[in-house]
């Protein structure tokens, strides 16, 4: 147990050519190509499309089967939907599997995010022949009875529940509702009370033989083995899965509400104060400026933000996130502050906000930001899980699962002029949602 | 010193580094003249390096009037001004160069680390040297701190479990030094003044009492090099680590209970466990592996198999220099809480009575049909050994924890030792750890109607 001072990073990127990688972190280095040592892309026999990136760090495999669609394939009133059936599509039916799995410390999660779900097996490399045949089994012959389903809405309300604890959650979730009006992007991931009792053993296998086919989902794949075994292994142990057809679900993108101030009360001793902005689609520019803004306003000591801590001790947690969708990225900025200087904070957050659009940043800062920017990047692709994770995201994007080494060029390429004319624009306060998480007595300016 | 003698093979085989086929010279052990233990790893796959210093001090060596004074330091000394440079500067320059920097504090040690681009490396030693060696506080700084630190007691208060992880260890350690609260006293925060807090920083922050793994892209005989000339003029000051008793079991057993505006309920259950250098210690970590980690553990696949209620199950142990926990921590349907407390409690108790392995089994049909979940753990272990190479960072903390709290000269490799563990063993620490002691509770329930 410990206390930590940070809250400083969070890890958030991609891979390609390590070497090139390096290059790319150095002031002058080549501009990165995809090279013998990055990920390269093939399609197996089966059809299905997948990813390798070959990483001899640690004696771990990790597969990530990638199911486009996310939560903006949910039809209307269904929130939900696309959660549960991804859980549901790992619901093991048997216990000899279940043992299976636990024997070798195989490890099978998902996440349901905006434009697709992940399935990951994590394993062991020795063990990743019988992870694949159990996992394979499991995915691609789930059962999905009335009763699990029913057991699968339980699970849903109580990961809902879990995520209204967490004020920073809670209001990511409010900003995403308001900014898509409470369709696909903006309908609640684990589903309402409405929505899951409109919700059927049929909806789910409906959903389910539409977007688990061949034609739809990829794989993902770091590991220190052989690119070709492997590929042997997933095309003989995924080889089940329908052909179906390639689904595309809408590019949505954001619209501004109208009514964009959002209060919940909670009965907390902080209050969570924060503004949140929808950024371009993800173009791999726009893409470049988005992280750009994030690392500069709110990422770690030195951020735009950190002022109001260091300074104005006006906070103990100060940040930004950002986050993706194929239509815009959602920039969300926040601190949380003690009620009693909730309004205080709430004028100090704008006043930052208002300085950084109307004044811009310098040539230094601009270049310290890319710096933090491509540190972080590298940072974020030690790990083999989040690795796959992201890989994943910037194929899904469009952006190409090769798309690392372009956006270390495109963040050197954002000129000074560019990024403050970006900010000007996408800080504008009138397209802020301005989002306040704590108790009623609290105020926003 | 008996650190100073170990050779490098043993701390690298007891840590469970890769020692790839064709790796050579993959770690340096070396203690410069003023005390500081260091530990050189090439890691290569990345060009990252990675910095963790560790300081033998922590909440155990705090009293009624400095309480907190540890965490606050760690604050001051990654956020404020040195000798040579103001807390923005510091600020600065750690972006300047892509660094991410943190610390934490716990009961036994407070450890820094800095990750950045490894063509850096002259910068984070030198960073290191300056934050931790040279704080030079002013009033105002010290001011400004304390309101950041008073900040995150709120923020720690109104997150159920993080508020719950570090109640119920006060109370499992209640009259011993770890039952200290690690983030202290409000008021011991808002009257502490620069004298005060720069002289217990005096005499703790000192090279002899700390440990630094060098972890990353570098070649050990030029980061050897370079770490001697940047921390070979700190002094020795002669610093002896004050005796810390090692902690009794708890005599009496209590569970408190808080409400706050949460929706879930929440429930820790900590029990004493072996300490860091205990021969328990390999039993305990695969024991609580097998019953609250990993892939469908035992005490999970009760509790959610016979309730719906329940969302979350987990178990840690956490092993201290003189003392251990192993900590359950469970999220439930807050009107079922107490039953699921005591389902929980009444599984721990008959753990001694499990039968882990296959072993145990008499009948070959038995045996055939039995779960084998002593060697499930262990490969859960293994497989969480294999995915901490990954990380630079955590490797680099488990080198500093180990090189802090290790006094045994020969500890044996940490995967050998866990393969050695048989079902027998686990029923014993079930039955001295889990099920012949008292334990410690506390639960987060949501507020009344009426209070909110």
């Amino acid at each position: 147990m410990s206390g930590r001072s940070g809250g400083v990073a969070r890890r958030s990127a991609l891979v390609l050519s390590l070497l090139l990688l390096a290059a790319a972190m150095r002031p002058g280095g080549a501009a990165p190509l995809a090279g013998a040592d990055g990920p390269e892309k093939t399609v197996l026999k089966s059809g299905i499309p997948c990813i390798y990136h070959k990483d001899g760090s640690s004696p771990v495999t990790v597969v990530g089967l990638v199911v486009p669609g996310g939560k903006s394939a949910v039809p209307l009133g269904l929130d939900g939907l696309a959660a549960m059936t991804t859980r549901l599509a790992l619901e093991i039916p048997d216990e000899g599997k279940v043992r299976d799995l636990m024997a070798q410390a195989t490890r099978m999660s998902f996440v349901c995010l905006e434009d697709h779900s992940v399935i990951l097996i994590e394993c062991l490399s020795e063990n990743l022949e019988e992870a694949l045949r159990v996992a394979g089994k499991i995915i691609q012959d789930p059962l999905i009875s009335g009763l699990r389903v029913g057991r699968a809405k339980e699970l849903m309300r109580l990961y809902g529940r879990a995520e209204e604890d967490d004020a920073g959650t809670v209001a990511h979730n409010a900003v995403l509702s308001r900014y898509f009006s409470g369709d696909g992007y903006g309908s609640a991931l684990y589903g309402t009370e409405e929505s899951l009792k409109a919700i059927g053993r049929k909806e789910v296998l409906e959903f389910f033989k539409s977007r688990f086919t061949a034609a739809s989902v990829f794989f993902t794949v770091v590991s220190d083995l052989e690119p070709a075994p492997v590929r042997g292994l997933l095309e003989k142990y995924f080889s089940a899965l329908p052909k179906g057809d390639a689904l595309s679900s809408p590019i949505v993108s954001p619209a501004i509400p109208a009514e964009n101030v959002i209060r919940l009360p909670r009965d907390t001793k902080q209050t969570f104060v924060g503004r949140a902005y929808a950024l371009p689609a993800p173009e791999p520019g726009e893409y470049a400026k988005g992280v750009l803004a994030e690392v500069l306003i709110g990422r770690g000591p030195g951020s735009r933000l950190w002022g109001l801590r260091a300074d104005e001790r006006l906070a103990y947690n100060v940040g930004a996130n950002l986050t993706w969708t194929k239509g815009a990225g959602i920039l969300g900025v926040f601190l949380e502050t003690e009620n009693a200087k909730s309004i205080r904070a709430s004028e100090a957050l704008d006043r930052e906000l208002d300085e950084l659009r109307a004044g811009g940043i310098a040539a230094g800062e601009l270049e310290a930001t890319k710096v933090m920017a491509k540190a972080g990047l590298l940072r974020s692709i030690e790990l083999k899980s989040g690795r796959a994770r992201l890989l994943s995201g910037f194929e899904i994007l469009g952006l190409g699962f090769d798309h690392l080494p372009r956006l270390f060029a495109a963040i050197d390429a954002v000129g000074l002029d560019d990024l403050n004319a970006y900010l000007r624009t996408v800080l504008a306060p009138e397209r802020a949602v301005v989002i306040t998480v704590g108790p009623e007595g609290a105020a926003v300016r | 010193m008996v650190l100073k003698r170990l050779p490098v093979a043993a701390l690298l085989v007891f840590l469970a580094l890769p020692l790839r086929p064709g790796a050579s010279d993959p770690g340096r052990y070396f203690v410069l003249d003023n005390g500081l233990r260091v530990f050189l790893y090439e890691k290569r796959d990345l060009p990252l390096l990675h910095v963790v210093t560790g300081f033998g001090l922590g909440s155990k060596n705090e009293t009624d009037d400095t309480s907190g004074f540890v965490h606050l330091l760690e604050h001051c000394i990654l956020f404020r001004s040195t000798a040579e440079r103001s807390g923005a500067r510091v600020g600065a320059d750690i972006r300047r160069h892509g660094a991410y920097f943190n610390a934490s504090t716990g009961q036994d040690l407070s450890v820094f680390e800095i990750s950045l681009p490894s063509e850096h490396a002259a910068f984070a030693l030198r960073n290191q040297k300056d934050i931790l060696f040279g704080l030079d506080l002013s009033p105002a700084e010290l001011e400004a701190e304390k309101e950041v630190i008073l900040e995150e007691f709120n923020q720690m208060e109104d997150d159920p479990d993080r508020s719950a992880a570090g109640q119920v260890l006060q109370e499992l350690f209640a009259g011993h030094p770890y039952g200290r609260s690690i983030y202290g006293r409000r008021e011991v925060i808002a009257a502490a003044t620069v004298d005060g807090l720069l002289g217990f920083y005096g005499k703790f922050f000192a090279a002899d009492n700390a440990a630094m793994a060098v972890v990353g892209d570098f070649v050990t005989a030029d980061m050897e090099k370079l770490v001697r000339e940047v921390f070979g003029s700190l002094p020795r000051t002669g610093f002896a680590a004050e005796p810390i008793p090692m902690a009794a079991p708890l005599k009496k057993g209590s569970v408190l209970r808080f409400e706050r505006d949460v929706r879930d309920g929440y429930l820790y259950l900590a029990f004493s466990a072996p300490d860091y250098n205990h021969a328990d210690r390999y039993a305990m970590s695969v024991l609580v592996e097998a019953l609250g980690r990993g892939v469908n553990p035992l005490l999970s696949a009760r509790l959610q198999g016979s309730r719906d209620t329940v969302q979350r199950v987990s178990m840690a142990y956490l092993a201290f220099k003189s003392g251990g926990a192993a900590v359950v921590s469970i999220k439930a349907d807050p009107s079922d809480l107490p039953a699921v407390e005591r389902a929980a409690v009444a599984f721990l108790k008959r753990a001694h009575d499990e039968s882990y392995s296959k072993k145990d089994f008499i009948s070959p049909e038995a045996e055939m049909a039995a779960f084998d979940f002593l060697e499930s753990a262990k490969n859960q272990i293994r497989f969480a050994s294999g995915q901490a190479e990954e990380s630079g960072l955590q490797l680099a903390g488990s080198i500093v924890r180990h090189m802090l709290l290790n006094t045994r000269e020969k500890p044996g490799r940490y995967l050998d030792e866990i393969g050695r563990v048989d079902s027998g063993d686990l029923r014993r620490a079930a039955s001295k750890y889990l099920s012949r002691t008292e334990f410690a509770g506390v639960s987060v329930v949501p507020l009344k109607e009426g209070k909110k």
